[in-house]
């Protein structure tokens, strides 16, 4: 019976979420401006990286002076650039519209700036001027120092691969970071998107004057974890819908969007390291998840409620602004006390994890902390809800719900 | 006590301090419509609510088939509270299908349920309405059918009609005589009078946090000195240790009379003090007569609080 309960309300807390068009405008416009945001960069890399080959086929019309003397007048042919007669000449060509680009190339390039003026194409086109002027520099000393090798390490080309150990094994480095710092990526996303629903979600029984009526034909449990694990899988698919243009585009458009080469295979997937990783997320999920509908059932309106999830937002970025610290001194009193004050925790365990800073031992204390606290938290929250909500328009007396709470917990066992 | 549907004892319930209801018991037996009366504040919603699990009693014993009342026993309640609401932004039928679904039915038996109830009740196009889209009788309706979904064994409703209109409110009284024909034990808070005198087999009258009557409608009519004198008449009415005068307006008076008295005595002795009587008769207490005698010398001039107490209940 409790279990096919169970069933019944998160389905009816997941569809009727899932089905409201209010879900959907707020899920999907984050991926859209995502794709908005993609699709710009796309944009402005394509017009910057075709800028050398459009002026090769003169695109527009150079001229130039050069007080370096490193620019050849075979360097200026090949990007149909003609010397003008001085700068002042340049500079009014560009702006009578005589020529588009005139470049004042200086007399020491290497810690001087090159002038660049051009007639304004708009913000992505004239990223081409510079493009031009910098690939005709390059082009002048590469034929100078005459070996396409040497130019290439004179430019600091260089590909370097470390390899650290930890022990006697090799260390992943950045590569074997990533893999579980996405736990941390998904538990803010959880937890910034769904805080105001976790907090709405008894709130809404409240309002509507349903409590009555739910109170006696389900368990109080039964419903808050109902609606607990509900928004675990509203969660679920949010961060699916905010992960596809990402995934999209890291695996089609990568190039486009100068998206740094990890291949896949070379991403460590340190079993150890993920498996804490993913205990703390759902510990720190269910513990933030539980504490926000408690509060939710103690607020009479909404209004009342968002005052306190201002707070829990807070409490999970104030581990961010100390990430240095977090990730550079692990075992320093400030970052020990994040790491076991249960709403801090899942972040600053998180991190260290990812880095590798968070022993066993630490990592099973912290999330014995993250899932007694949940349980805790859902105790209060099943007890607040179950003595508390009928004061429809009062807040409730913490203490007066919790005390009838436990007095009913005691008188439990002799009742059944 | 076996037979008792509904067991209540000593039950006490203090308020921050404040005692709402002092020392009530009365049981409902199976099958039996049962009025719990009482005046605004005198803790009808209070004793409901404690009868079902939601406040905590200061003291006494509150029994549903002989234990505590828990929703997962699966007794078979239903309950409209005073307070009424569903899931506002939800569609009537989906909102049907859970709260049946929770009482144990299947999926398809309780849309089929919802759809016939629907119909029933003149909503038939609306099941695929959002709840607060409905006008609030409406939405009475919807909630009652929650209420009576999957054949309830006892049914506790809270001033059911508040809120009905004359034509819905003879529907609703249809569906709760149904569901007392069906074996379930009903137990209704109302102020309508007359719905207690239809329906009811027994009542208890709370009254300063205690049960001032309980019993079959008869056994609290005799209690309450069992008839009234109704009079149409012009002259005053003198004071007489054979009746009460409960009711003295100009032309119109009513004297309370013990079961005993001799009419034919009383009417001469209004005729000697010089009351021109054109109308002459007697008749049982009626209920609202007891409701207004019980609660009307809590306030000051009778009359008026009976008005009041007219209107909140049918409002
Ligand atoms: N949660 C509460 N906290 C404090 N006082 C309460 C609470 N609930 C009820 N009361 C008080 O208890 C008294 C009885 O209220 P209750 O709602 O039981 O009356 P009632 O008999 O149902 O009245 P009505 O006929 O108006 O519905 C009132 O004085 C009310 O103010
Ligand atoms: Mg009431």
């Amino acid at each position: 019976m409790a279990q096919h309960n169970l069933g019944t309300v998160i389905r009816f807390e997941f569809v009727r979420t899932v089905t409201k068009p209010r879900f959907w405008i707020g899920t999907l416009s984050v991926p859209v401006i995502m794709a908005i945001v993609f699709g710009l960069i796309f944009l402005s890399n394509t017009s910057s990286s075709t800028a050398a080959e459009a002026q090769r086929n003169a695109q527009f019309s150079i001229s130039y002076v050069d007080a370096s003397g490193l620019i050849t007048p075979a360097d200026a042919a090949a990007f149909g650039a003609t010397a003008a007669a001085s700068s002042e000449a340049g500079i009014r060509d560009v702006r009578s519209g005589a020529v588009e680009a005139f470049y004042e190339f200086p007399a020491h390039p290497e810690n001087t700036a090159v002038k660049v003026f051009g007639a304004d194409k708009g913000v992505f086109e004239n990223g081409k001027y510079a493009a031009v002027a910098q690939a005709m520099l390059a082009r002048a000393v590469a034929m100078r120092i005459g070996s396409p090798q040497l130019s290439n390490l004179a430019a600091g080309t260089v590909q370097v691969e470390t390899v650290t150990y930890q022990g006697s094994e090799v260390a992943g480095g950045m590569n074997s970071v990533i893999p579980p710092l996405a736990f941390l990526v998904v538990f803010y996303g959880l937890v910034v998107l769904l805080a105001g629903q976790m907090l709405n979600s008894t709130l809404e029984e409240k309002e509507n004057r349903v409590t009555e009526m739910i109170l006696t034909t389900l368990k109080p449990t039964t419903l808050i974890t109902g609606k607990v694990l509900a928004l675990f899988m509203v969660g679920v698919v949010q961060v699916a819908v905010f992960a596809s243009p990402v995934l999209i585009g890291a695996l089609f458009y990568r190039d486009a969007l100068n998206i740094p080469e990890f291949e896949a295979s070379q991403l460590v997937f340190d079993p150890a390291r993920m498996g804490v990783g993913f205990l703390i997320l759902v510990g720190g999920f269910a513990l933030f998840t539980t504490t926000l509908v408690a509060i939710g059932a103690v607020m009479p309106t909404a209004k009342e409620a968002g005052n306190f999830m201002g707070v829990m937002i807070a409490l999970i970025f104030i581990p961010f602004y100390s990430v240095s610290l977090v990730v550079s001194e692990p075992h320093s009193p400030i970052v020990q006390v994040f790491t076991y004050f249960p709403f801090s925790a899942p972040v600053t365990a998180l991190l260290r994890n990812a880095f590798g800073s968070l022993g066993i031992f630490e990592a099973v204390v912290v999330i014995a902390i993250l899932y007694v606290g949940a349980a805790v938290m859902l105790r209060v929250a099943v007890r607040l809800f179950q003595y508390g909500s009928i004061s429809y328009t009062s807040k409730v007396r913490i203490r007066t719900a919790l005390k009838a709470g436990s007095r009913h917990a005691v008188a439990g066992p002799a009742e059944q | 006590m076996d037979e008792a549907v509904v067991h209540i004892s000593g039950f006490r319930m203090d308020f921050a301090g404040t005692t709402v209801v002092r020392d009530l018991s009365f049981d409902v037996r199976a099958g039996e419509t049962f009025g719990f009366l009482g005046s605004n504040g005198s803790g009808k919603t209070t004793t409901i609510r404690a009868l079902l699990g939601l406040y905590e009693p200061t003291a006494g014993v509150l029994h549903v088939n002989g234990r505590p009342f828990k929703p997962e026993h699966g007794s078979r309640l239903g309950y409209l509270p005073e307070e009424r609401g569903l899931y506002k932004k939800e569609k009537v039928m989906d909102v049907m299908t859970y709260f049946g679904r929770l009482k144990g039915m299947d999926r398809h038996a309780a849309r089929q349920w919802s759809l016939a109830y629907l119909d029933r009740v003149d909503l038939s196009g609306k099941a695929a309405t959002q709840v607060d889209k409905l006008s609030s009788g409406e939405q009475q309706k919807v909630q009652l059918g929650v209420t009576i979904m999957n054949r309830p064994e006892l049914l506790i409703l809270d001033e059911p009609t508040k809120g009905f209109d004359p034509v819905n409110r003879r529907l609703l009284m249809d569906i709760i005589a149904e569901q007392k024909a069906d074996g379930a034990t009903v137990v209704m808070v109302t102020h309508q009078m007359e719905e207690v005198e239809r329906l009811c087999d027994r009542i208890v009258l709370l009254k300063d946090g205690t049960s001032e009557a309980y019993g079959t409608i008869d056994e609290v009519q005799n209690r309450y000195g069992g008839r009234v004198v109704r009079i149409r008449h012009s002259g005053r009415i003198p004071a007489s240790p054979h009746y009460a005068v409960t009711l003295d307006e100009t032309n119109y008076a009513e004297l309370s009379v013990s079961d005993n008295t001799d009419e034919a005595a009383i009417l001469r002795e209004l005729m000697d003090a010089g009351v021109v009587v054109r109308s002459f008769t007697t008749t049982k207490i009626s209920l609202e007569d007891i409701f207004i005698r019980v609660y009307g010398e809590q306030n000051t001039p009778s009359s008026p609080v009976a008005t009041g107490v007219g209107m909140r209940a049918g409002a």
